[in-house]
């Protein structure tokens, strides 16, 4: 008898257990989920969960609102999508935008893309191009909320007493500037990552503006081995065995430059405002005695990459009009401008462009500078997905490693990646 | 003598039953090992044959990816890093963790202190221990640079995480983290060592070292041999210590296999990524096998 009851309370329990577990997911669907796209700045995430909840309430629907670090958003939607627990609506990039509308996991938004465009007086050139590139096939795949890309961060206090009060126009110019007050191991002029991180492809910028190119026109071969890479090569190669790089900026993580400016040990940072955020709350002097401007120019054109960052839909949600509405809701005018006074990025929208922190900070007119003036996505590149994994593997930026680290010859350096970038692009073929 | 007609013969044993409600009672765990152990491991084996991408089915191409793999630098690399980084880091853990066993073995004073604080290592959580060192070894405002410039010691920082350093300082963070499991384990087997046979041997005029090597080391071996091949699997799967301080390079100079796999997960092909990790399982098959034979040995 007592062997029988406990039997049956092994099977009660593990029966109750398992219902639980099936139930777990059910419950947690009936919950509007939504990844925001973690930024740099405490207030402007908790403005944009503040405003998800409120449209939560005035459509009396259960949110829940959760923040994916952006550095990590690959990995951990690869993994919901993999799980089936996608969000029913989330921030992402342009490129992983567009490596997923590749694989059919995202909802096509042109509806709601032109509704949202006509009620803020249409879309930036910028924003636009990026989101209805050929590879998208006439779909548009996500809503742009914000421009973003790096501005040129000069330490006005070193460089103004050794004649240097203007901006660097040209790379070289830059190198010149550098090379004047660089003073290691107190300052180290260029800190620009050279390592695998986002951080590091501003490198494939560089080699762009000497004219060099990663593929061709069609963007199905490569063609990095050519004299403009060359050129560009040489030119960094000997900026950095001149001592110009910081020690550790083949290593360095997303924050590396970051780090390097804020302790006031570098001179020139590529940074999309995160920066600028730190030193006006933490280090006022150093804010003050900073300048911004756009990349400089290379020998070839001047290259200063405007992204974008959207709101997308995926296939998977069941409540794929809520998630329309609430992107329409977070496009308001009001919430943007206040979102974007403490957010680093430039506008998408026509009406965006009125914030009054685009009249108010510099960094931030030099964010609305490049989303009106900088070069969109890849190019001269094509904008396409064997660019994005391209980008993804840091090949410029191992390259350079390669020769520098590796101590390997510019011409064995540019066929390897030559070899690799070929091997990626023809996995699009 | 009547048949009891009523009487029927039980369909099952007592020592049958006892048996089935065994069976039953095992049989969800071992439908949680089946469905949480068994179907990934395979089913990663099956994706490394596909062109899988994420987010869609994919094809089975055969051995396309570990062709393609074996042929990138960063496997070659891949490949004599992580047998540098596990022979290095099990190595000084050895060495370290018999040395600091021995020590808190002896009538030491505040010894239950001790023992407490080795274990604060590895209590930390990985994430925090390794960005901790990543701090400690940056070049830029770093402690381990900040003293050696303000003592003097260098007129120029030290890049701790550059190719010739880089992977000692990998080593150095891993050891730090991992070693309290080997002084735990080694302490606890040499508890277990009878005192009779030290004061016997000390009686018989067996130095220190002597008694080291014939009582205490024999009495251990098969505890040593089992947190060897265990942690050898664990270093070698390990990519928080790589990932969190180098990312893997500079350039491949701490390039690993786990590291390898993750940015074949960056480009969402997780047939590549997925051929990467299975092209270790022969080296960790061995491994297990060692180890589970050591533990039916000891058994």
């Amino acid at each position: 008898m007592k062997r029988f009851t406990t039997t049956k309370l092994f099977f009660g329990v593990t029966l109750l257990l398992l219902g639980m577990l099936a139930l777990t997911p059910a419950l947690a669907q009936e919950k509007f989920v939504y990844w925001g796209g973690l930024i740099f700045s405490e207030a402007a995430n908790n403005l944009f969960v503040e405003r998800v909840e409120q449209w939560g309430e005035e459509n009396n629907i259960d949110v829940e609102v959760v923040m994916i670090n952006q550095n990590e958003t690959v990995q951990t939607v690869s993994a919901a999508i993999e799980a089936g627990t996608m969000p029913d609506a989330l921030d992402l990039g342009r490129d992983f935008m567009l490596l997923l509308s590749q694989q059919d996991q995202l909802v096509a938004l042109n509806d709601l893309y032109a509704e949202i465009g006509e009620a803020h007086g249409g879309w930036l050139e910028s924003a636009e191009s990026l989101v209805t590139s050929e590879e998208f096939e006439d779909n548009i795949y996500g809503i742009p909320y914000a421009t973003n890309g790096n501005v040129l961060y000069r330490r006005n206090d070193l460089l103004e007493p050794a004649g240097y009060a203007e901006a660097p126009e040209t790379w070289e110019e830059l190198g010149e500037m550098a090379r004047a007050v660089n003073d290691p191991p107190n300052v180290y002029s260029m800190s620009f990552a050279l390592s695998n991180v986002g951080d590091g492809n501003l490198t494939t910028t560089m080699l762009q503006s000497w004219g060099g190119r990663i593929a061709d026109d069609d963007g199905v071969n490569c063609t990095i081995d050519s004299e403009e890479t060359r050129a560009f090569l040489e030119w960094i190669t000997t900026a950095y065995a001149d001592g110009l790089f910081p020690p550790g900026a083949t290593t360095w993580d997303g924050a590396g430059d970051n780090t390097a400016y804020q302790s006031g040990q570098a001179v020139f940072i590529a940074n999309p405002g995160s920066v600028r955020n730190y030193l006006v709350e933490n280090d006022p002097e150093l804010a003050e005695a900073t300048l911004f401007s756009a990349l400089p120019a290379g020998p070839a054109m001047r290259i200063s990459p405007v992204n974008t960052v959207v709101r997308s839909i995926p296939v998977t949600s069941e409540k794929q009009d809520l998630a329309a509405d609430l992107i329409a809701y977070l496009a308001d005018d009001e919430f943007i401008a206040e979102y974007y006074s403490s957010a680093i990025y430039g506008p998408a929208l026509v009406s965006h462009q009125e914030a009054p922190i685009f009249a108010e900070s510099a960094v931030h007119a030099g964010l609305l500078d490049l989303a009106l003036n900088g070069t969109p996505g890849a190019f001269p590149d094509k904008t396409n997905a064997a660019f994005a994994e391209y980008q993804t593997n840091f090949l410029t930026p191992r390259m350079i490693q390669r020769i520098v680290i590796d101590s390997i010859s510019i011409d064995d350096a540019i066929a390897e990646t030559q070899e690799a970038c070929q091997a990626i692009y023809d996995k699009y073929q | 003598m009547v048949r009891n007609e009523s009487y029927k013969t039980p369909r099952f044993s007592l020592r049958q039953l006892d048996s089935l409600l065994g069976y039953v009672l095992v049989a969800p765990l071992v439908c949680c090992i089946l469905l949480l152990v068994i179907y990934p491991f395979f089913f990663a084996i099956y994706i490394s044959f596909t062109d899988r991408v994420i987010g869609s089915e994919g094809e089975f191409v055969g051995f396309a990816n570990y062709l393609a793999i074996v042929q990138k630098p960063d496997f070659q690399a891949s490949i004599s890093n992580t047998i540098v980084l596990v022979g290095a880091v099990q190595s000084i853990k050895l060495f370290i963790g018999l040395g600091l066993a021995v020590l808190l073995n002896q009538n030491i004073r505040a010894r239950f202190f001790w023992r407490g604080l080795i274990l604060l290592p590895w209590a930390m959580p990985a994430f925090v221990a390794f960005i901790t060192w990543k701090l400690l070894f940056a070049p830029q405002g770093g402690a381990f640079n900040y003293i050696l410039i303000n003592l003097d010691l260098v007129t120029t920082h030290v890049d701790f995480l550059s190719r010739d350093l880089a992977m000692p300082s990998v080593i150095t963070a891993s050891v730090w983290r991992g070693f309290p499991f080997w002084v735990i384990s080694f302490l606890a087997a040499m508890q277990n060592i009878p005192r009779e046979l030290y004061e016997s041997a000390a009686l018989d005029g067996a130095n220190a070292w002597q008694r080291f090597l014939h009582i205490t080391m024999p009495g251990i071996r098969h505890v040593v041999l089992v947190v060897i091949l265990i942690s050898t699997i664990w270093t070698t799967n390990s990519f928080e210590a790589v990932w969190l301080m180098t990312g893997g390079g500079p350039s491949n100079a701490t390039m690993t296999f786990p590291v390898l796999a993750y940015y074949g997960l960056q480009s969402l092909r997780i047939g590549e990524a997925a051929a990467v990790s299975v092209s270790m399982l022969p080296v960790f098959a061995v491994l297990a096998l060692i180890v589970a034979v050591n533990l039916q040995r000891e058994d």
